[in-house]
């Protein structure tokens, strides 16, 4: 059984997967583009539409082919073994996730508006989606005095409908575009995110950040107390006591 | 099955992470034979790139909570529900793989909490039994062996070191430099928190990688350092040391006698393995650790290895990183560029020692760090989506910054590991179950600290503040201490001053089980120097059949400084 590190890379030409339809009916993926629009608008920059978030959730659903990008982007990680079951547990409960929740969009769209989702008025759209949602749509940074409590590595495990569309419309905007979102890189260039031109030069380290450390620093200058002394005289002291013998210190 | 047999060797270890990364060079240095086994693979810096689905969304370095369930509750009465809680990588470097690499020393107050602060109703302090001045020599062997980046005399209360840093920091960022501005203006001491990396060539490595992808991604380039890069690859090269990845330890076997005989695990393919050994040391972290003494009950050992105390899994301390984030005007402000730098770029411990004032005991280091990448940029209180999330991102993925605590949490016996009697892993062992409720104390440092933390940020000129607060634990450091709890007496705690367990005579607990308390920093530096510590005693004394102990402490010492 292969563990992580033996993984080979597959797929090896992205470009292959194109523009076709992995998962998603085209009734589903018109929807789903259509949600997604909503869940981040384009307005005079792009926005999930133009980005193909729907094609990274779609690639994403169609099974165990675009999990893991290998190091230098150029393909994905054959998953196998244990870790296959997992993911194929993980991507058949989204992939119901998703079909209920398009029939359950529809089926909102219908009852109060006569019409599939897709079709409606970016308005009505919103509102179908506050019902989902079962809050109202935001209108900015909510600062609250109770909080959440904060998850470092965020999956979508036990993720409802909603909450894994918002969560994928993000991941589809600003992913690597080799997973199918952030198509023409619009998602970073929007926030102004300097990405890479592809992973392989940030495993290469030809790719960084250095233009984001200071060059012209002093760290007298940005400590005071490095200023008048040099060195301050607490740690001279904490030299000559630093290996002092257990019995000295015991009796104190 | 049938139980394939490997030739006994001195030592095995199970877990190369920090500690047992730690355990393996030294112990094999000393030429002794050793056995490192770990449950997942060994990635090389070349599997590693800057890719966020991949590695903090997909989570690629840690298990796979469908296939490493763990479960988690806040009291007894409650039924605990699957969780994804502290998942530390298990794998070749542990922990230290997918690390920022905070590296700062505790400080001597951390060791002597009852002492210091006596009994505190709802909490299990407990003095170490060793100090600060014990474990300072392990400190600097730590800092010089494995790569280290800070600059001496910065921090006015650091505590005594005998040694300067090897390399010095990393630049400020920007974001780092509105922190130390801000600090000024409120007399506050900002220095660079020392980071466990290089900015200097440094024993064969080179410090290349001016990046942003940083906490929780792997590192292509060597810089960080960690024990895949270091240690295992050292211990390795003594020819005294074997690695053996993929392989699933599912128990630690004993003799008649009660003593430790080796372990058995699942290789890749399945097949039981025994591997005997002169000595058994267990690094495989707090929550996994305590799992397994737990997994190993036999008939003479019913509630599990070493437990005769009761203690076994008790006292668990988990910290909590909490953070609140300033949004500045684009229009006043320069970018600050977040994303960027190698996570931390600027902290204090100014606030780390006990100011009754405060209303509550003890303090935390607090960090100007990174807000994340475009997808998982830390902004609390998101809006979820419409022109809101848009004009958020757009507004302010630039122009925010972070100042986060590391929560020094109160060791409460309640708090534990055991096994769930209902979630089994995909190999059909429980699952380790998570009892937390944070102390009183926790929730008051956690508000002050934010308090502390949002007045900084006003101070740098931050036109909103929104931070996170502590509701529960989630094992969001990936700290974990105190399962397996050191002290003197077999009946007050589990393992010895030596990490040695009291019920059985050659089973080392060498991660941060044995802490009876955690520390107010994070606890990697202290872990790696603890399981130094404790090798080599099994070199100099455990190996050579001498028995050594230390004195209990004759006098209760009141303060801190007078430790």
């Amino acid at each position: 059984m292969a563990g992580r590190a033996e993984w080979p890379v597959a797929k090896r030409n992205i470009a292959e997967a194109g523009e076709r339809r992995l998962f998603f009916t085209e009734h589903e993926w018109a929807t789903i583009e259509a949600a997604t629009a909503r869940i981040y608008p384009t307005d005079d920059q792009p926005g999930a539409r133009e980005a193909k978030v729907v094609r990274f959730i779609d690639r994403y659903l169609s099974g165990l082919d675009f999990i893991f990008a290998g190091a230098d982007g150029d393909g994905f990680l054959a998953v196998s073994g244990r870790d296959a079951d997992a993911w194929r547990i993980r991507i058949s409960r989204l992939q119901a996730t998703y079909r209920a929740g398009i029939l359950n969009l529809d089926a909102i769209a219908g009852r109060d508006f006569g019409a599939e989702f897709r079709l409606l008025s970016d308005e009505r759209k919103d509102r179908v989606l506050e019902s989902v949602s079962g809050a109202p749509k935001p209108t900015g940074i909510r600062v609250s005095e109770s909080g959440e409590a904060h998850v470092q590595n965020i999956s979508d495990d036990a993720f409802g409908f909603f909450d894994a569309l918002a969560l994928h419309t993000r991941q589809g905007l600003f992913c690597d575009p080799v997973y199918g979102g952030n198509h023409g890189r619009v998602g970073w260039m929007m926030i102004g995110f300097p990405g890479p031109h592809s992973l392989a030069d940030t495993r290469d380290c030809t790719y960084g950040h250095p233009d984001k450390f200071l060059t012209d620093y002093d760290w007298a200058d940005l400590i005071p107390h490095l200023r008048s002394n040099g060195r301050p005289q607490e740690q001279a002291e904490y030299e000559n006591e630093g290996a002092k013998p257990r019995g000295n210190r015991e009796n104190k | 099955m049938r139980t394939r047999k490997f030739e006994r060797v001195d030592a095995v270890i199970i877990g190369t992470g920090a500690t047992g990364g730690t355990a393996a060079k030294v112990l094999s240095e000393a030429g002794l034979k050793v056995v490192g086994l770990d449950r997942g693979p060994w990635l090389k810096p070349r599997d590693f790139s800057g890719d966020e689905i991949k590695y903090v969304n997909r989570n690629f370095l840690v298990p796979d909570p469908l296939l490493n369930p763990r479960t988690y509750r806040e009291s007894e009465a409650d039924e605990a529900k699957m969780a994804a809680f502290s998942l530390l990588p298990q794998m070749v470097g542990g922990g230290t793989v997918h690390w920022a690499g905070w590296f700062p020393r505790p400080k001597p107050s951390d060791f002597i909490q009852r002492s210091l602060h006596g009994s505190v109703e709802g909490a299990s302090l407990a003095d170490w039994p060793y100090s600060y001045h014990d474990l300072e020599p392990y400190l600097s062997k730590i800092e010089w062996a494995f790569g280290c980046a800070g600059l001496d005399g910065a921090d006015k209360f650091c505590p005594p070191r005998s040694k300067p840093y090897p390399t010095p920091p990393m630049a400020p960022t920007r974001f780092g430099r509105t922190f130390y501005r801000a600090c000024e203006r409120l007399g506050i001491n900002a220095h660079p928190i020392p980071q466990a990396m290089i900015t200097k060539p440094f024993n064969g490595r080179e410090p290349k990688h001016l990046t942003g992808f940083w906490n929780l991604y792997g590192d292509p380039s060597g810089m960080r350092s960690g024990t895949a890069t270091t240690f295992i690859p050292e211990a390795l090269a003594t020819g005294n040391y074997e690695l053996r990845t993929e392989c699933y330890v599912t128990r630690i076997v004993t003799n008649a006698g009660g003593e430790a005989k080796g372990v058995v695990y699942l290789d890749a393919d399945g097949n039981e393995v025994e591997q005997e050994a002169g000595v058994v040391i267990l690094a495989a972290g707090a929550i996994e650790s305590a799992r397994l003494l737990l997994l190993s009950a036999t008939e003479q050992y019913p509630d599990g290895l070493a437990n005769s105390s009761g203690l076994l899994g008790r006292n668990a301390t988990f910290h909590e990183y909490l953070y609140a984030v300033g949004l500045f005007d684009r229009e006043v402000t320069e970018p600050f560029d977040g994303y960027a730098g190698h996570y931390l770029s600027g902290g204090s411990m100014q606030f780390y020692e006990t100011d009754e004032k405060r209303g509550h005991i003890n303090g935390s280091i607090i960090g100007a760090s990174q807000v994340g990448h475009p997808i998982n940029w830390m902004l609390p209180g998101r809006p979820a989506w419409g022109a809101a999330a848009k004009q958020s991102d757009r507004e302010y993925f630039r122009h925010s910054m972070k100042i986060g605590v590391c929560l020094h949490d109160l060791p409460v016996e309640n708090n534990r590991v055991d096994l769930d009697p209902a979630v089994k892993d995909a190999w059909g062992l429980p699952a380790a179950r998570i009892t937390h409720r944070s102390h009183a104390n926790d929730l008051a440092l956690a508000k002050w600290q934010i308090a502390k933390n949002a007045e900084i940020l006003d101070a740098a000129g931050a036109s909103q503040i929104t931070a996170v607060m502590h509701k529960r634990c989630t094992g969001n450091t990936f700290h974990q201490h105190g399962t397996a709890r050191m002290g003197f007496d077999p009946e007050k705690s589990v393992i010895n001053e030596w990490c040695e367990a009291h019920d059985v005579p050659n089973l080392y607990v060498v991660d941060g089980s044995g802490f009876p308390s955690a520390l107010g920093v994070n606890p990697t530096l202290t872990m790696m120097a603890h399981a130094w510590r404790a090798s080599d005693f099994i070199v100099k004394h455990h190996a050579k059949g001498t028995k050594y102990r230390l004195d209990r402490p004759r006098a209760v010492r009141k303060t801190a400084t007078e430790a």
